[in-house]
């Protein structure tokens, strides 16, 4: 099988911080790929260089067999590479239903901005109704996105990610900071998109347990570096990774 | 039986008077859902029209400013309120739409608005590019440069400007119909404010709005989210600048003669107080925050005219006071603005007689 989004020996540092060290994976359509490892470890640098937002010094990304080198953040999101972020970073002043309408633009068809279309404006709310729907956020559609309680904002954005209809979706940390009962229901929703709309999945996690019970490949990263990439199966026999979480044995 | 009945009629109330049920997608996207929303914006309309038969001149030239003003103000409104990017070059805007429509006037005004509203919004997307790079306050004082620029331009090219005398315009006329004054006037104001106010309330609620309010909103993700920030940005200056140049074209054609005075940055001033005031981002702020500032000023000189004379003097000063003091008591009781205000009374009404 192909991969669909393979990074090569990418390194990037910030004067004297080597923030990534020649990191090489291949991620396959409809994988599940978890990407662990402790604080600093250099994850969300990984996953800005993956969307443009950084670039490396050395190495290259590929997506979907293309070269991404001098490709804008933007045009990553049109060809289908989507991303949440850490810290909320949603349309805050705009409705639940706006933000998952910017979102569903990438998927139905953009038009002219200044040349109002309604027919494609129609196929965009139909859809992005059928996100709210399917996230269960449809009640919520004219609330202002910046007025939800953290949990649900975090799950407009990743309404918003997935309208686009992306093929392979970034999420950076999409669990942390929710409780037992929402990350239960964002894994859910998460496994049904990749299952239903073939969406491949890449994440940076903290949450152990839900990596190991829901990926199908795991990076373990520690300064930059990759300890571990393979099954996850294989993380806690690991005695690098073991060494890089808890230290090493006396 | 009894509980039957009263759920029919609270049904039937807010279908007809409020917004609260609505059934489709589209009825939540119509401009106006209800029947008496739908009335009302009839007779408004109808009520537009029939303006100058029911005003005396004086009042209705004012009137005719705080249309010129609002569309103005719905362009600065697209720009602050909508992109989040900030101007203090509008005047500039306003001049150089008003130079155009002087130098087309006469039988030719309407074309001749038209340009100066196309060559202002080239001008704006001009203005646009340092917001490419800078933010916040750097940006609006990247704006006073051009403000400035035109200042001297209009000053100076004497050729096409008059220079500091400044030009005269023959009364618009459309359709071979004269409009000497204010009266007739107004229905060229109306041709390009109504279709003006329609245009941007359909951007703001289609793709162009929410383009414009992610990048306001937060650019990075926006980005992310595949908006062209370059392209979104550089639309917002030039619709803002091209409504500004029709503002202008209309105001030149309403004074009848233009000066480098009448586009100070005093002026730029005024229509962001508009805007704050209106409260940013919506259409009906517009008209509201225009009506405020142009009105407020008469309605103190019309005071000030009733003690008589012989204090005019006196009060001349504290015009200004009362003027910037209302702004701030504004700022600080309502911070929505007009439009703010204007939502918690329809708030209270939609839900009518229940407190929730």
């Amino acid at each position: 099988m192909t991969p669909i989004l393979e990074a090569h020996d990418l390194s990037l540092s910030f004067r004297g911080v080597r923030a990534l060290n020649g990191v090489s994976f291949a991620v396959n359509p409809g994988d599940f790929f978890a990407i662990i490892g402790p604080n600093g470890a250099g994850k969300t640098s990984l996953l800005n260089v993956l969307s443009g937002l950084y670039r490396p010094q050395r190495g290259r990304v590929r997506f979907l067999g293309e070269d991404l080198s001098g490709v804008s953040p933007q045009e990553r999101a049109r060809r289908g590479l989507g991303r949440t972020f850490q810290n909320l970073e949603l349309f805050r002043g705009m409705s639940v239903l706006d933000n998952v309408k910017l979102g569903a633009e990438l998927a139905v068809g953009a038009y002219g901005a200044l040349t109002p279309d309604a027919r494609k404006e129609w196929a965009i709310r139909r859809w992005a109704e059928e996100v709210l729907d399917y996230l269960h956020l449809s009640p919520l559609r004219h609330k202002h996105a910046g007025a939800l309680p953290y949990g649900l904002q975090k799950r407009v954005e990743v309404a918003r990610a997935l309208a686009g209809k992306p093929k392979v979706l970034l999420l950076d940390e999409p669990m942390a900071g929710l409780s037992l009962e929402e990350k239960q229901d964002l894994a859910r929703f998460l496994l049904d998109a990749r299952r239903e709309w073939g969406v491949t999945l890449v994440l940076v996690e903290h949450d152990l347990k839900a990596v190991l019970e829901l990926s199908t490949g795991v990076l373990v990263m520690s300064y930059g570096e990759v300890l571990y990439l393979g099954e996850p199966g294989g993380v806690r026999d690991n005695p690098r990774v073991t060494e890089a979480y808890l230290g090493r044995s006396a | 039986m009894l509980f039957r009945l009263s759920q029919t009629l609270t049904d039937r109330y807010s279908r007809t008077f409020a917004r609260t049920v609505r059934a489709t997608y589209r009825q939540d996207e119509a401009y106006a859902s209800t029947p008496l929303g739908r009335l009302w914006l009839w007779t408004a309309l109808v009520l537009l029209v029939m303006l100058p038969l029911l005003l005396p001149p004086y009042p209705m030239y004012v009137v005719v400013l705080i249309a010129i003003a609002s569309i103005g103000a719905l362009g600065l409104h697209l720009l602050v309120g909508g992109a989040g990017q900030i101007s203090l070059g509008h005047a500039a805007f306003l001049g150089i739409g008003a130079y155009t429509a002087s130098h087309l006037a006469g039988p030719l005004a309407a074309v001749g608005i038209l340009l100066g509203g196309v060559l202002a919004g080239l001008i704006g997307i001009v203005l646009g590019l340092p917001s490419l790079r800078i933010k916040g306050t750097y940006l609006a004082i990247a704006t006073l440069a051009l403000q400035f620029l035109a200042d001297y331009v209009f000053k100076r090219w004497e050729a096409v400007t008059g220079g500091i005398r400044g030009r005269t315009l023959p009364p618009a006329e459309f359709l071979g119909i004269s409009m000497p004054n204010a009266d007739a006037l107004w229905y060229l104001v109306l041709l390009f404010a109504i279709p003006l106010f329609f245009y941007a309330k359909r951007l703001l609620s289609s793709r162009a709005g929410r383009l414009w309010y992610a990048v306001r909103d937060n650019d990075l993700s926006a980005r992310l989210s595949g908006v062209d920030l370059t392209r979104a940005k550089l639309t917002a200056f030039a619709i803002s600048a091209f409504y500004a140049g029709i503002a202008g074209g209309l105001l030149a054609n309403l004074y009848k003669s233009i000066t480098p005075d009448n586009f100070v940055l005093t002026f730029s001033i005024q229509y962001l107080a508009m805007v704050i005031v209106g409260g940013a981002g919506t259409v009906l702020g517009a008209v509201l925050g225009a009506t405020f500032i142009v009105l407020i000023p008469e309605v103190l000189n019309a005071i000030v005219g009733a003690f008589g004379p012989q204090f005019a003097p006196s009060f001349a000063a504290w015009r200004n006071v009362v003027f910037g003091a209302l702004i701030l008591l504004f700022l600080i009781l309502e911070p929505l603005g007009l439009v703010g205000l204007w939502g918690r009374i329809r708030d209270y009404f939609r839900t009518w007689p229940l407190p929730y």
